[in-house]
């Protein structure tokens, strides 16, 4: 069959180069044979194409596995080694964190994020590897100039070979894939301004990428500079509300404060706490010896709780101020400015009232804070109620022993 | 009417005598006389440790619950391909059918531990023992699931479900061998959703039933996910080594061939990498929480000499072999993939053996003629079950439509 050197498109300009030349074969078996052949002729620069994936094909072009796998593999190595280093340098090193105990870099609570790390990094560098290894990204193909390639996604089986290959020669190059069964044979040409780039896209190539520097220049200038505006909230969230917040200022009244005083002679629910006794543990000018509060079992029981949630971190168990925030502070090098709390079985403790022991737990003493806003008013003296048993038990006679167990004693 | 799944039978596929399993009766009925004495021997050996055949019973349920896996993941390979309509594995699903019609012996095979539980002995179950549950309260809480009678009809209910699975599948994959009726691979593709669903139900709650409650304070809500990827991988795994072994007797030359295997071996690495997934997942939420009532399970096992095998089990059932399956060649060489399958059948007898016996004894390993003696007499039993059925049938499913489909499979 003989070979058109027409161009075959009307429009090929004469500064066409030659880019190959396509052959067309009847069916995928042909296609199989003359690809043996091509691959047996030495060729290295050429390809199938078919509108289905043909059984054997890689065996007759003679394909090399590709290289992707071993990408792949790497990028996935590459994905832990991030995702250990990111978490080892954020969370151990530059800002240790602790949470719940936990050691600051451990294995188990990291390979979550490997994982997912190990799958994105697998998962683009095959799909970009795969596009980058197949020559995409590119503005057109010559073959796809042609009108008989069009029929490669319905029918039509197509062997090319590049120009660039060194076993190509316009005469021999054609006349052997005719001699392979092509039904038809055509050399493709592709038009000199296809390589050029077309000059609006270099323009707005230009433009775009000017454009997409100013948000990094308004950054870096914000950082740079000093301002006494409030910082830009790009996602502002709840963050501003149409309410008012204590402390601020309101022209709706005329003294200009948002918050309003209570009306003259009125209480908030709750804080009356008019009896002085069961409220600060007073009763006239002294502390209250007694409780304003029935003493039961039942309040036993609870000071007991309270006692063992609130005090013996610092206190300990029986009150001998040996809790594990002090045994750990006086464990550690630099304990000299620790104070350890008082053993609330000395003496000046012992002595002192119930409605004392009280206003101490109340509003705090030397180093101790306040617990009267974390525990309510009853519990308090449930636990003064518990300290005094305490107490009684480090200092106890055998006559606090009911007689009928004392024999058990001993 | 046609269906698109209809392609021709290749003419030179016939029944011949290198799909028959030609084996005769006397090497069966060995095989089982073999199993049926290491049973015995098992149960001797375990009676002269002198603790009430604690250790017998603990290793009899491990190894048990290995043998059963296989038939299990095989059963599920067979609900797989008819679900996904899958055509490349019909030169290779036979040998699931097979495996999977091991369930009603494997049933018989329970007998011992259900009577341990029906006779109300805490050799096994704590839970099965009426006093421990009256004297415990978590036990007494859980006492409306974990008491006998209901053990006893739920264990009913799974091999109910499993044998009626595996027979329906096998009978019909049989019959086709003759009659060549495509309507039969219709209808197990239309019974394969339900069908899973089944299998999912029946798994998850045998495995609670059967392993988790050994430790019946102790619970995990994906534990039935993590016996099922161990099964399914033994059952790939076997699936292979029967594959390879036949092979090498002259049978399914010309049917399974290295893009079968390739497929096989592909699966077998992906359940590699589930199975890694599901323990992890297991561990990881128990670790963070560092709530008692969880790590008491882990405990045991992560400290002494069961944390060695836990190290063991991170590197041979998950890094290693995922090392090893990794090249596509280690997939298209039969002995690299049959070394890798045997590697993995062992290490996922380990992994149940790491499951159940440090119930029995936290602080100790103690291996001995007792657990070899059960492993061998319940492999010879199972093998002489699979033989029995086999025997004289076809190994390749050579009626189904999709055959010519599957001799042309080809990995791209």
């Amino acid at each position: 069959m003989p070979v058109s050197e027409e161009p075959l498109l009307p429009n090929t300009e004469p500064r066409d180069e030659l880019a190959g030349v396509l052959a067309q074969f009847p069916n995928a078996a042909t296609l199989v044979e003359a690809a043996t052949a091509v691959r047996e002729a030495g060729y290295r620069r050429w390809d199938c194409h078919s509108p289905f994936p043909v059984h054997g094909i890689d065996t007759a072009m003679g394909t090399r596995r590709t290289p992707l796998p071993w990408l792949v593999l790497g990028a996935g190595l590459g994905g832990a080694m991030v995702a250990m280093g990111l978490q080892w340098w954020t969370n151990a090193f530059d800002y240790p964190l602790l949470i719940s105990g936990k050691p600051l870099f451990s294995l188990p609570a990291n390979i979550p994020v490997a994982f997912e790390l190990i799958v994105l990094f697998a998962g683009l560098t095959a799909f970009l590897g795969a596009i980058v290894l197949c020559g995409l990204p590119r503005w057109a193909h010559p073959l796809l100039r042609s009108r008989t390639f069009r029929r490669v996604t319905t029918d039509g089986m197509f062997i090319s070979i590049d120009a660039t290959d060194p076993k190509f020669d316009v005469q021999a190059t054609p006349n052997m894939l005719s001699s392979l069964g092509a039904v038809s044979v055509e050399l493709c040409h592709e038009p000199a301004h296809a390589r050029t780039i077309p000059s609006l896209l270099v323009w707005a190539v230009v433009v775009a990428g000017l454009l997409a520097l100013l948000p990094p220049l308004f950054i870096a200038r914000a950082r740079a500079t000093k301002s006494d505006q409030p910082r830009v909230h790009l996602v502002p969230d709840m963050d501003f509300q149409p309410k008012y917040k204590p402390q601020t200022a309101s022209g709706l009244w005329a003294d200009g404060r948002a918050m309003r005083a209570p009306v003259e002679g009125t209480l908030a629910l709750g804080d009356l706490q008019s009896d002085d006794h069961f409220w600060r543990g007073k009763q006239g000018d002294g502390w209250a010896a007694a409780f304003p509060v029935p003493v039961t079992d039942r309040l036993m029981a609870r000071g007991r709780q309270q006692f063992n949630v609130f005090c013996t971190p610092c206190h300990g168990l029986t009150g001998m101020g040996d809790g594990m925030i002090s045994q750990r502070a006086l464990r550690r090098s630099d304990s000299a400015g620790w104070v350890p709390p008082l053993s609330l079985h000395v003496e000046e403790v012992r002595k002192q009232p119930a409605g004392q022991v009280f206003n101490t737990i109340t509003n705090g003493a030397r180093k101790m804070p306040g617990y009267g806003a974390q525990i309510a008013a009853e519990d308090r003296w449930a636990i003064v109620l518990y300290i005094l048993a305490l107490q009684r038990s480090q200092n106890a006679t055998l006559e606090d022993v009911p007689e009928a167990v004392r024999p058990q004693l001993r | 009417m046609t269906h698109p799944i209809m392609h021709q039978r290749p003419a030179h596929m016939t029944v011949d005598s290198h799909l028959r399993l030609s084996i005769a009766p006397r090497w069966i009925w060995a095989l089982a006389a073999l199993g049926a004495a290491g049973l015995l021997g098992g149960l001797l050996s375990g009676w002269l440790q002198g603790d009430d055949l604690a250790h017998f019973y603990h290793t009899y349920l491990a190894t048990y619950s290995f043998f059963l896996s296989l038939a299990l993941g095989a059963l599920f390979f067979v609900l797989l391909q008819h679900v996904t309509h899958a055509g490349w594995s019909v030169s290779v699903r036979r040998l699931a059918e097979i495996l999977a019609g091991t369930l009603p012996a494997l049933a018989v095979l329970f007998l011992p531990i259900a009577a341990a539980v029906i006779g109300r002995s805490p050799v096994l179950y704590e839970w099965a023992d009426p006093q421990a549950v009256q004297a415990d309260e978590l036990l007494l809480h859980k006492q409306p699931y974990l008491n006998a009678p209901f053990f006893a009809l739920r264990t009913v209910i799974y091999f109910a479900v499993w044998v009626f699975l595996a027979r329906y599948y096998l009978k019909r994959s049989l019959a086709q061998d003759d009659s060549q009726e495509p309507q039969l691979t219709l209808a197990m593709e239309r019974a394969s959703p339900l069908g899973l669903l089944l299998f999912a139900a029946t798994v998850t709650f045998a495995s609670f039933d059967w392993l988790m409650s050994l430790e019946p304070r102790w619970f995990s809500t994906i534990f039935g996910v993590y016996y099922f990827s161990g099964a399914v991988l033994g059952a790939l795994a076997a699936m292979i080594l029967m594959a390879v072994a036949l092979q090498a007797r002259g049978y399914l030359r010309d049917s399974i061939q290295t893009e079968h295997y390739h497929d096989l071996g592909k699966l077998l690495f992906a359940f590699v990498v589930f199975w890694g997934y599901i323990a992890f997942s297991q561990y990881l939420l128990m670790w963070y929480a560092n709530l008692p009532e969880e790590t008491v399970w882990y405990l045991p096992r992560i400290q002494g000499p069961w944390g060695v095998v836990s190290v063991a089990l991170l590197l041979g059932h998950l890094l290693i072999p995922f090392l090893g399956l990794l090249p596509r060649t280690a997939k298209r060489r039969k002995p690299v993939l049959a070394f890798w399958a045997a590697w993995l059948l062992a290490i996922h007898w380990l992994d149940l053996y790491w499951l159940v016996m440090p119930s029995l004894d936290p602080g100790r390993i103690v291996f001995g003629l007792t657990d070899i003696l059960c492993l061998v007499g319940q492999g010879c039993l199972m093998a002489a079950a699979a033989a029995s059925l086999a025997r004289g049938r076809s190994l390749l499913a050579v009626g189904d439509p999709r055959l010519g489909e599957s001799l042309a499979f080809e990995n791209l």
